[in-house]
């Protein structure tokens, strides 16, 4: 319930940038916020999926679930740390636009 | 800022408007930055339109100012 409210949550800021690049105003403080918003999403609806994980883990008895869910877990890890990333790449951007703006 | 881009004497000796000087040198984004004195950094390729158009040396168009 939580990981869809997350869900949620980054389809929206993820239209959110997507008006911000459409008005060219990505390189902004703006966009800083949002992704900030992802992040924190993404990272919520892991950790609820991790704990979920264990819980279905200790009282399993076939591996089928497990090893489904430890697949979605190792995911949703590969995404959150692309998004760090990303996020790095945009505060870089928006330092370097800045600056760029005061050069004639 | 303490090297101030001075176009002002030059731009009346010519008898030019900022806007056109602007658009001849292709500074159409930065027209504020530059009246307002804002300008940090001043790339040479611009530096050098701006001497080609106004007829000029660069020590006309800079001067360091002691603050």
């Amino acid at each position: 319930m939580l990981i869809v409210v997350c869900a949620q949550v980054v389809v929206v800021a993820t239209w959110r940038l997507l008006s911000l690049v459409r008005a060219d105003r990505i390189f902004s403080n703006a966009s800083g916020v949002w992704v900030d918003t992802i992040l924190w999403a993404i990272g919520i609806g892991w950790t609820s999926l991790v704990a979920m994980f264990v819980v279905v883990g200790l009282r399993a008895d076939d591996p089928g679930l497990p090893l489904l869910m430890f697949v979605l877990v190792v995911g949703g890890a590969a995404l959150g740390l692309l998004m760090i990333v990303m996020r790095g790449l945009l505060r870089r951007a928006t330092t370097l636009r800045t600056e760029m703006e005061t050069v004639i | 800022m303490s090297i101030v881009v001075r176009i002002d004497v030059e731009l009346a000796r010519r008898k030019m408007s900022v806007g056109e000087f602007a658009e001849k040198v292709g500074l159409t984004a930065n027209v504020a930055v530059l009246k307002n004195g804002r300008a940090k950094a001043v790339r040479l390729s611009t530096l050098e339109a701006m001497c080609r158009v106004l007829g000029c040396q660069p020590g006309d168009l800079l001067e360091w100012v002691d603050d």
